[in-house]
């Protein structure tokens, strides 16, 4: 167990190294959700949004929320594993005994305090301080949190299995761009996914990928009935169950095809 | 079967690679053709042995030493560590062993070197006397207090290597696997690294298997000698019978003067010897 906490430690660690890259993440973030909320307030106020299901105060709810919550979901695993795959540096880790997916959930845990502690507090202060907007559903907050909880561990295991692809493919940034682009519209990061066609609802419902923002989002700002809630809660335990099992498949299947770059 | 006294077992190993070739740019017609890396390979090291491990450039041997350290999964053999099987005791056997490779760090490259070492005090669960005797030793020999507050990006190349060897050696492992350790090194650095190694390997009893292309290495260290060549291996044997056996070939047209082990691993690579 102890092993697992220098991980997380290390984690934190070396996120902290290059301490003005925390700050020009910090503002980006701050700006990012200035531009946000301008820009859904302007959609609102040029009266061209009209959408049964939405008004604006449930929209810009969702929208500051989706990205407060992202600071906290983001994972960089995918880079990580890409890069460590790519130059051979998997070795290093292969070494040793510990399991080296759980190393990377350790490392990134490591990250995620710090991202809590340097985005997600000042932004919640912030919005506080600036928007006077409640913006959560204070009912529901506790069964919100524990959504949260499981799209992180969604959003890593994603990040697992297309960080792991490179086992075959050596590079996946492609897929990767292809993939973050479905992902940021599919997800409800960026529009609420309420917003759209029912034919792009439909295809959603097949993808992991709204149980990473719109579900919990949703739960956290708007009143829902609890059977609703437990049944996307639901949707994202079955996720979280399949994307388990597929990282375990390709990672069995992966590691007998590896190839050590570089000497 | 020997096994008490055997360190490492390889038996049978075979490695091959898929290689894409893109002959006449991105439209051309993609052939893939099946290296072997390694075929069919077997092998026995006792525990206390410095093997050295030699062969040209793609030879095999990294694939090799990546298959005998767990890294790589052989097509087909077996490999067995202090008696212990990969595909059944993997994390019995990690703990057993160490691996520097030469051209690439196992440390934490962003935070201090210390940090790194604490990781594997816990890792390996090392008990705080054993760590700190530990420690101590690496002071004494690799001046390990000189650099131990600094990130690895900071250090020099030949502090870097001292570092990873010490990072290998912290845990007290059964057997060390030294990938090209005194590469772009220093001759003074070099000697230090030699002598650690030795003192090592007398003190603990440590096995060592070690790739170079440093010829005053392998006379520095070796008791014993692997070679290979194109995925096979040519000789299996201790360094002084391989120095007499050329000497009888090659008779005495080197003179009385002591046969250069260079020439010798000329010869080998060149195929005219072995």
């Amino acid at each position: 167990m102890k092993k697992y906490v220098d991980h997380v430690r290390i984690g934190m660690k070396e996120y902290l190294v290059y301490p003005s890259a925390v700050w020009a993440k910090l503002f980006s973030k701050i700006i990012y959700l200035y531009l946000q909320f301008c820009i859904w307030s302007a959609l609102f106020a040029s009266n061209s949004m009209k959408h049964p299901d939405l008004n604006k105060a449930d929209t810009l709810r969702y929208i500051v929320v989706a990205t407060i919550v992202s600071t906290v979901i983001e994972c960089n695993v995918i880079e990580k594993v890409n890069a460590q795959i790519q130059s051979g540096n998997i070795a290093t880790e292969l070494i040793r005994p510990i399991g080296f997916k759980r190393m990377l959930l350790a490392r990134h845990l490591g990250d995620t305090v710090i991202k809590i502690l340097c985005y997600l507090v000042p932004l919640i202060v912030l919005v506080k301080a600036s928007v006077s907007l409640p913006l959560l559903c204070f009912g529901q907050i506790g069964l919100g949190i524990l959504s949260v909880f499981l799209a992180y561990g969604i959003q890593f295991l994603y990040s697992l299995v297309i960080g792991l692809l490179a086992f075959w493919l050596i590079v996946t940034w492609p897929i990767n761009m292809f993939f973050g682009a479905i992902y940021k519209l599919l997800s409800g990061a960026w529009i609420p996914v309420t917003m759209f066609p029912e034919t792009l609802n439909r295809i959603n419902i097949f993808l992991p990928f709204r149980a990473i923002y719109a579900i919990p989002v949703s739960i956290l700002t708007s009143s829902m009935k609890v059977i609703e809630i437990w049944q996307s809660i639901g949707v994202q335990v079955m996720w979280l169950v399949i994307l388990y099992i597929l990282v375990q498949i390709i990672w069995r299947v992966g590691r007998n095809k590896l190839v050590v770059q570089g000497g | 079967m020997n096994t008490d006294n055997s360190s490492i077992e390889a038996i049978e190993l075979r490695k091959s690679f898929k290689v894409k070739n893109r002959e006449g740019g991105i439209l051309a017609a993609k052939k893939y053709s099946q290296i072997e890396a390694v075929k069919d390979i077997s092998f026995t090291i006792q525990k206390g042995d410095i093997v050295g491990f030699i062969g040209s450039n793609g030879a095999g041997k990294s694939t090799t030493i990546k298959m005998l350290t767990g890294i790589l999964i052989p097509d087909s053999g077996s490999i067995r560590i202090n008696g212990l099987d990969y595909r059944k005791k993997r994390r019995e056997i990690m703990m057993k062993i160490g691996v520097v490779f030469g051209q690439r760090s196992v440390l934490c490259w962003d935070i201090p070197v210390i940090e790194s070492f604490r990781l594997f005090k816990d890792m390996y669960y090392i008990p705080n006397e054993i760590y700190n005797k530990n420690m101590e030793m690496f002071t004494d020999i690799l001046n390990l207090q000189e650099y131990m507050y600094k990130p690895p990006r900071l250090l020099s190349l030949g502090q870097r290597m001292k570092a990873d060897l010490a990072a290998a050696l912290i845990y007290n492992p059964e057997i060390l696997f030294l990938d090209e350790p005194t590469i772009g090194i220093d001759v003074l650095a070099k000697d230090r690294i030699r002598d650690f190694i030795s003192q090592i390997n007398r003190e603990r009893h440590t096995t060592v298997i070690l790739t170079t292309h440093d010829v005053s290495d392998i006379e520095a260290l070796c008791h014993k000698m692997l070679v290979i060549d194109r995925g096979s291996l040519l000789y299996d044997g201790s360094l002084e019978a391989m120095k007499k056996s050329y000497a009888i070939q090659y008779g005495n047209s080197q003179g009385e003067e002591e046969i250069n082990l260079e020439q010798i691993i000329k010869h080998i690579y060149e195929g005219s010897f072995l």
